[in-house]
């Protein structure tokens, strides 16, 4: 049989990490993907070398939507390693919240483009309402419910107060409820276990060797997680499990973000009942930074995120590396569609929570008649017609 | 104490001083690199490519390559520099001891200009625009205009 060549997801210039993956079929099974990266969201790091070290944690809070508080964690305390400042213990734990916070609702999102993926509309539109309210906490904390800028070097740049602090709870109580409901219809609906046990299977030593990183290594058995193994922020003084699963599937990937939601909600409860007293940032803003370099890694609520960054003193840096999880996850996630079926390729991508384009058209080729057809992913996960 | 760690200083390889903690940075020759980092997965499987980062030190005429890789079990994260001159940044590929190395290999190739020998699928244009691919320059070089 001929082989037929699907590229899913060109690049989108409304979206970062832009990426396209070249799907070879033989008839149903996928004999191998390649993946095509888009280019725009490299500017960041020549930029960055332009900007001054404060300039900077606006750029690169600006690197991913979803999840921008951490992206301003792993620069500020890269930058506060080399300067050796000291950031205060209430800034601290206000950094950890609302990173838990930007988890809770990026897993949420993530469950719920599942749900669609998989053609399950109703409860993507439920998880999407009852995600809003943690968004609305996050304004509530940062002033804004997407891109924050939250932070600055030695501390944050708004407190709470118990108001605040109330309004948090009270909200989380019934979030925690419907995340409660949702992982139950995960595990137990029909349609649900059909479409993602068994699929995208990823060894656990292939998870290592191929550079996975967070829910999808966690997935595969391996227990991995930078706030346990290379503590930043408060996460040194807060208890909390790392999420593992065995099933090395799509649905053990899902399984392991609902687990660590529920943990995620429980850590804000501490953090709020022992938030300690005192300042939040720095009286003088600092703009100077000496020479070094450090190597800063956070766990982002799709895996280890990565900066390398360079000072040669001044204020400017000499060079900023950023690397994003999904770098790893796609690009090196490829294993796991092999000899799976074309239609479960939307679950895999989906399952390594991918921040690419997913709503993005897909042109499929018949390569032996030469003729084209324009789909959506959401028709391709429907299957083809 | 990191049994990776221990490996690296028993190769009397040179260590630098890093201030942040469970960070350990060594210098290695390009030529001794595939065997350190095969002696490192050998020491601790568990072991994957967090990210190859290429810095331009324009005014010394050198690229530093920094392998930066994390120890899950010993928690730790290694970090093996490589300097090569500028002119001539060549570093064997270590895309068949680790697997997953290859999507940082090909951005080091694209932005930086580094030539991992060895790695048949480096190719310009993974990151880059075709009319930046075409030319024979490096965005993340420092006499990249922008």
């Amino acid at each position: 049989m001929s082989l037929i060549e699907i590229p899913v997801g060109p690049q989108h210039p409304a979206l970062h990490e832009p990426i396209m993956l070249r799907v070879r079929a033989d008839g149903e099974k996928v004999v191998d993907v390649q993946v095509v990266n888009g280019y725009n969201h490299r500017g960041a790091e020549k930029l960055g070398e332009r900007n001054t070290w404060i300039k900077d944690i606006f750029l690169y809070s600006r690197v991913c939507g979803i999840c921008n508080t951490v992206h301003a964690q792993t620069y500020t305390q890269g930058v506060e390693f080399i300067g050796g400042i000291e950031v205060p213990p209430r800034a601290q734990y206000l950094r950890t919240l609302i990173m838990e916070l930007e988890r809770i609702h990026s897993h949420m999102l993530i469950c719920a483009v599942m749900a669609e993926v998989v053609g399950f509309d109703s409860l993507f539109m439920l998880m999407m309402r009852d995600r809003e309210p943690v968004m609305m906490l996050k304004e509530l904390v940062t002033g804004n419910r997407v891109l924050s800028d939250y932070y600055t070097l030695g501390g944050v740049r708004r407190d709470i107060d118990e108001v605040k602090k109330d309004k948090i709870l009270k909200v989380l109580e019934k979030v925690e409820e419907r995340v409660k409901y949702y992982k139950k219809v995960f595990l137990e609906d029909f349609t649900l276990s059909k479409r993602l046990r068994d699929v995208g299977i990823i060894k656990p030593s292939d998870a290592v060797r191929h550079s996975l990183v967070g829910p999808t290594l966690r997935g595969s058995g391996v227990k991995s997680d930078v706030r346990r193994d290379d503590p930043y922020a408060a996460y040194g003084e807060i208890p909390f499990n790392v999420i593992t699963y065995d099933g090395c599937d799509s649905l053990s990937r899902m399984l392991v973000r609902f687990d660590e939601t529920l943990e995620s909600i429980e850590m804000v409860r501490y953090i709020l009942k022992h938030l300690p007293q005192g300042p939040i940032a720095p009286k003088t803003p600092i703009r100077v930074i000496p020479k070094g370099e450090a190597f800063s890694r956070v766990e982002a609520p799709r895996g280890e995120l990565f900066y390398h960054i360079v000072s040669l003193g001044g204020d400017k840096p000499y060079r900023v590396k950023v690397r994003t999880p999904s770098f790893h996850n796609i690009i090196n996630g490829v294993i796991a569609y092999k000899d799976a079926n074309i239609a479960d390729v939307p679950v895999i991508l989906t399952s390594v929570d991918p921040c690419v384009s997913c709503t993005e058209r897909v042109l499929v080729i018949d390569e032996t008649s030469g003729k084209s057809k324009v789909l959506r992913l959401k028709d391709l996960s429907r299957g083809l017609r | 104490m990191s049994k990776v760690v221990d490996y690296l200083r028993s190769l009397s390889l040179k260590e630098l001083e890093v201030k942040q903690p469970r960070r350990y940075v060594f210098e290695v020759s390009p030529d001794k690199l595939r065997d350190v980092i095969g002696g490192v997965i050998k020491v601790s499987p568990q072991t994957y490519v967090s990210a190859i980062s290429g810095v331009d030190y324009i005014n010394e005429g050198v690229i530093e390559v920094n392998y930066c890789l994390w120890v899950i079990e010993d928690k730790v994260m290694v970090v093996l520099k490589v300097r090569v001159p500028r002119d001539s940044p060549k570093v064997p590929t270590i895309y068949d001891l680790i697997p997953g190395a290859l999507n940082s290999e090909l951005e080091a190739y694209d932005l930086v200009g580094v030539v991992f020998e060895g790695n048949d699928k480096l190719r310009r244009g993974f990151l880059t625009p075709p009319e930046i691919a075409s030319q024979n320059v490096f965005p993340l070089r420092k006499d990249f205009k922008v």
